[in-house]
């Protein structure tokens, strides 16, 4: 215990990072069904709006999708919302399961007990999400669309990446709030499913935010993973983006890039000091 | 105190027996019951975030239904299949989380085998689950039935006695569904989660509850026939949409109702011998507290 010392160099710290990282990614390749459901998830969840709408509208879906949302491929515009949603929801599902998981095995306690700052191995968790969310919703469009018969190459790849790669930032300091709030309510599984959903509402999986009542709308452009997925569908079908031109566009996610993470940092290390002087981690 | 001890020892732990016959049977359902329902009341946040979560869904669905329709032209049939569909659906998905995932949860807890190696009896606490599900999810589809109609402005509702008949036979082949996943994530143990989060999703597309099978290619059509829930899901909302042109779409009323049947009255005991099976199983090789 003499030399039970925090470690702070900037080393020791992304050497935590890469050891959870590493530690997650060794985890998930013992569980290859699970990879698979990752891929396998987002195009189940583009088909049922797609089948709905051809059950519904019949010949003409394109051209009433179309009327409704600036582009006929409706497909595809399903396809690039539920993809999104995989990275959005991945990143509330990985962190909060972590912590959820953790407590309840009864380790995340004695991981308080190290000498290692907390953030460091959230951020190892996030790395590893990122990795692994990024990827597979990657192949779930790409295997998507040539299973469902549209050319993943339209529009402007690059732009798509890069709307994608500034949105991520925001979205895991926005998961490290609601991990904060699965550390205070802990009622992970309940919290997860209702989240799900409330991302999929307000970032527009199914449809443009501009259909929702104005509360809503303001809410859902208060949201960065709306930015992301209109930001990626104007890139590649040409929707519009909601300023007109993409550097607009992207300069709010740039906002969002700077305060979302400093929010989530300072409210997670709140709850968790308060937790830790008061009923402490390991209840669940 | 002593003296009695001595003269009427407790048994050994060789001399134990499970507690056995209809009253100790009841006994344990009921107390196993009572500890589902306080753990459900110590979570209020999962209880309010599941009617949240039902209003949302019902929303997504009806935005990405209004993406597709000319206004005015509205189809009831349409409203009717989804929201009956639904219902089922949540059923199901609540059957596979909450037995399935729940024998997972106490694994992971460390209260699994403790539980076990208690003299009650082990069928009560399989059965308790169920409670929650009739307790929860019956209120919850009550709820979505009544915001959809609300949503969707009105649903067909006709012939509510052979709909509940229906209702009932697909219930029970749900939870006979149910202990048998139950059986497979004591053997499968993490990936049970994954397959139940894939096997949502398969039902959701390959049981049309979501959409008409009219919808689905035919190669996907003829694995959808292959599955006893395909005909529930599609004899329960043309019942109570009145039977409307085109409806039932896999096979007549009255094949359906046969299937139905055989589904609600088999998978049950099924379910619940491949249940017994995997729990000897998993005691004899020490692996209950396994995860």
């Amino acid at each position: 215990m003499q030399s039970g010392y925090a470690v702070h160099s900037l080393q020791a710290n992304l050497s935590v990072v890469l050891a959870s990282t590493w530690m997650r990614l060794l985890t998930i390749s013992r569980y290859k069904g699970q990879l698979i459901s990752d891929i396998v998830v987002p195009i189940v969840m583009a088909s049922m709006p797609i089948l709905l709408g051809r059950a519904t509208a019949g010949d003409q879906a394109g051209q009433i999708f179309e009327a409704r949302t600036g582009t006929a491929n409706y497909v595809a515009y399903m396809l690039i919302g539920s993809s999104v949603f995989t990275i959005v929801s991945s990143s509330f599902w990985h962190i909060a399961n972590w912590l959820r998981w953790e407590m309840q095995t009864g380790t995340l306690e004695a991981l308080y007990m190290t000498p290692t700052g907390r953030v460091w191995i959230a951020a190892g968790t996030a790395l590893y999400s990122m990795l692994r969310s990024t990827l597979s919703a990657f192949v779930s469009y790409f295997a998507g669309s040539l299973i469902l018969g549209v050319n993943p190459f339209q529009g402007e790849l690059l732009m798509a990446l890069v709307f994608i790669l500034v949105g991520l930032l925001p979205v895991y300091g926005m998961a490290l709030i609601f991990g904060a709030v699965v550390l205070k309510l802990k009622e992970a599984n309940a919290l997860i499913n209702l989240m799900q959903w409330l991302v999929s509402f307000l970032m527009g999986v199914y449809f443009p935010v501009a259909i929702l009542p104005p509360f809503f709308r303001f809410l859902a452009l208060a949201f960065p993973p709306t930015w992301m997925t209109n930001g990626v569908r104007s890139a590649l079908l040409g929707v519009g983006y909601f300023f007109g031109v993409w550097y607009k566009d992207l300069a709010v996610l740039w906002v969002f890039l700077f305060i979302a993470p400093l929010a989530g940092y300072f409210i997670f290390t709140r709850v968790e000091t308060a937790m830790r002087r008061n009923e402490g981690l390991g209840q669940f | 105190m002593l003296n009695e001890l001595k003269q009427n020892p407790p048994p050994t732990l060789t001399e134990m027996k499970p507690l056995q016959g209809a009253e100790a049977l009841v006994s344990s359902l009921l107390a196993a019951c009572k500890k589902e329902l306080i753990t459900l009341a110590r979570y209020p946040v999962s209880f309010v975030a599941s009617f949240a979560q039902v209003f949302l869904i019902v929303a997504i669905f009806s935005l990405a239904g209004q993406m597709f329709s000319q206004p005015g032209s509205a189809s009831l049939n349409v409203n009717g299949v989804v929201v009956y569909g639904f219902i089922l659906f949540i059923f199901l998905s609540d059957t596979l989380w909450t037995i399935g995932a729940n024998i997972r949860q106490e694994q992971v807890q460390g209260t699994l085998e403790q539980l076990y190696l208690s003299p009650a009896n082990k069928f009560a606490n399989l059965a308790s689950k169920i409670v929650n599900l009739l307790t929860l999810t019956m209120i919850l589809s009550l709820i979505s039935m009544g915001v959809m109609s609300w949503m969707l402005g009105g649903l067909p509702f006709h012939n509510p006695l052979l709909g509940l008949y229906i209702f009932v036979m697909t219930l029970s082949g749900v939870f006979g569904f149910g202990f048998a996943f139950a059986a497979l994530t004591l053997r499968i143990k993490q990936t049970a989660e994954t397959l139940a989060n894939l096997l949502q999703f398969a039902v959701m597309i390959l049981c049309a509850n979501f959409f008409p099978f009219s919808a689905l290619p035919e190669p996907l059509r003829m694995v959808s026939r292959l599955i006893p829930l395909s005909y529930s899901v599609d004899a329960f909302r043309s019942t109570l949409m009145g039977f409307p042109a085109g409806f039932p779409e896999l096979a007549s009323i009255e094949v359906e109702l046969v299937i139905v049947t055989v589904f609600g009255l088999l998978t049950p005991l099924l379910g619940y011998w491949a249940y017994i099976r995997a729990e000897d199983a998993a005691r004899r090789s020490g692996s209950l507290a396994e995860f």
